[in-house]
C-alpha cells in the first residue's frame, strides 16, 4: 500500500481493525513522515495547560479599576470640549441676533419677518437650484453614476451615524 | 440556572465581583490560549489581561445561549491574531523578542520516571515552539483542538470559519507540524550519532 491511506488514518484518526493497525506499524517503521505525524499528535494530546502567575484576578481588578478612571476621565473632558464647543457655536450664530434682542417690539416683529422672508426664499432658492442641477446633471450622468452618488451619500450618513451611537454609548457593567 | 450563568447574568447587571468570579473560572483557560498563541509569558499576561477587559466592556453583546468559554477564547483568539499580525508588519523582529526567554511548564515533581519526563517536557517545549511558526488562525485552532478539546464545530464558532475549512487548517497545522518536526529532528539524529562515533571517522 502506498503513503497516503496512512496519513489519511492519521489525519482524520480513522478507526482502525486489527489488520489496518498492523499494516499502519508496519508502515511507521518505514515512513519517518508518518512517524513524525504520530509523534506530533501524541505530544499535542499530552500538552499542559499553561498556567498564569497567582493574583492574575486581582491584577486585572486593578487593571478594571485604572481603564474605568481612564475612561471617565475621557467623558468628562469629551463633555466639557461639547459644552463649550456648543455654548460658543450657539453665542457665533446668535451674535448678529442679539442686538435686536435689545430693541424696541416693532424691531423684533420686523427681524421676525426679516428671517422669516430669508428662509422661505432660501428655501425655494434652493428647491430650484436643486431642480436644475438634476435637470441638467441628469442629461449627463448615467443612471450607475446616480446609484453610486447616492449610495456614498447614504454610506457617509451611516457612518456618522454609527460614530456618534458609538461615542454616546454607554456599554452595560461598565 | 449553573453558577456560571448567575454570575454572568449579575456582571451583566454591573456586578465586578460576579465577573471577578468568571475570571478566576477562565483564567488558565484564556492564559494558556494567548501563551500558546503569543509563545512569551509576558505577552501572554497582557493578552489574557485585555481579553477579559474587552469581554467585561463587550458583556452587554454575550448571548447567554453560547457557551461563555467559546465566547471568552473567541475574543482571546482574535485579539492574538491581531496582535500577531501587527508585530508582524512592525520592525521588529521574533528572534529579537524570543531572546528575553520562554517559560516552559515546570517538571512534575511527583512524576515516576523523571528521566522520561524530562523527555516529554523536552518534547512539548519543542512543539511549543513549532507551533509559533504556524499560521495565526490555524495556530488558534490547533490550540482550541488540542488543548481545550473543542469540536471542529465549536473552533468554526469561535473562529468565524466554516467547519469544512477548520478541517482543512487542522489537517494542514498537522502536516506542518510533522514536517518541522522531522526537519528538525534529522540533524539531531545526525549530532547525537557523531557523538558516539569514533574520531577516526
Amino acid at each position: 500500500m502506498n503513503h497516503q491511506p496512512f496519513e489519511s488514518w492519521l489525519l482524520n484518526e480513522a478507526a482502525l481493525n486489527a489488520q489496518q493497525q498492523r499494516e499502519l506499524d508496519s508502515h511507521l517503521r518505514s515512513c519517518a513522515y508518518c512517524a513524525a505525524l504520530t509523534k506530533t499528535e501524541k505530544v499535542l494530546r499530552g500538552m499542559k495547560m499553561a498556567l498564569p502567575a497567582p493574583g492574575f484576578a486581582s491584577r486585572f481588578q486593578t487593571r478594571l479599576m485604572v481603564e474605568k478612571a481612564a475612561d471617565r476621565q475621557r467623558k468628562f473632558l469629551g463633555s466639557i470640549f461639547f459644552t463649550i464647543s456648543g455654548l460658543a457655536l450657539m453665542l457665533w450664530l446668535a451674535s448678529p441676533y442679539l442686538a435686536v434682542f435689545f430693541a424696541s417690539p416693532a424691531s423684533w416683529i420686523a427681524a421676525l419677518v426679516e428671517v422669516g422672508v430669508f428662509l422661505v426664499t432660501t428655501l425655494q432658492a434652493s428647491v430650484e437650484a436643486g431642480a436644475v442641477i438634476f435637470d441638467v446633471m441628469g442629461r449627463f450622468m448615467p443612471p450607475f453614476a446616480w446609484m453610486v452618488l447616492v449610495s456614498s451619500i447614504a454610506g457617509v450618513s451611516l457612518l456618522w451615524s454609527v460614530s456618534i451611537w458609538r461615542f454616546v454609548r454607554v456599554p452595560q457593567g461598565v | 440556572m449553573n453558577d456560571e450563568l448567575v454570575w454572568v447574568t449579575q456582571a451583566q447587571q454591573g456586578s465586578d465581583e460576579a465577573f471577578t468570579k468568571l475570571v478566576e473560572e477562565h483564567q488558565t483557560h484564556v492564559y494558556n490560549l494567548c501563551y500558546r498563541m503569543l509563545g512569551e509569558p509576558e505577552s501572554a499576561e497582557d493578552a489574557a489581561q485585555e481579553t477579559f477587559l474587552r469581554a467585561y466592556q463587550n458583556l452587554h453583546r454575550y448571548d447567554q445561549s453560547r457557551s461563555f468559554a467559546t465566547w471568552l477564547l473567541s475574543i482571546a483568539a482574535h485579539y492574538c491574531i491581531d496582535r500577531l499580525r501587527r508585530k508582524k508588519l512592525s520592525v521588529f523582529s521574533m528572534d529579537e523578542e524570543r531572546e528575553d526567554g520562554t517559560v516552559f511548564e515546570i517538571a512534575d515533581p511527583a512524576s515516576p520516571d523523571p528521566e522520561a519526563e524530562s523527555t516529554r517536557r523536552e518534547a512539548r517545549d519543542r512543539l511549543h515552539l513549532l507551533l509559533q511558526n504556524l499560521d495565526q488562525t490555524d495556530r488558534a485552532a490547533v490550540i482550541m483542538r488540542y488543548w481545550h478539546d473543542y469540536s471542529d464545530v465549536e473552533i468554526a464558532e469561535s473562529l468565524q470559519l466554516t467547519v469544512s475549512a477548520v478541517k482543512s487548517r487542522l489537517h494542514r497545522s498537522r502536516r506542518a507540524l510533522a514536517g518541522m518536526w522531522q526537519e528538525e529532528a534529522a540533524p539531531r539524529a545526525r549530532t547525537e550519532r557523531r557523538q558516539h562515533e569514533s574520531p577516526a571517522f
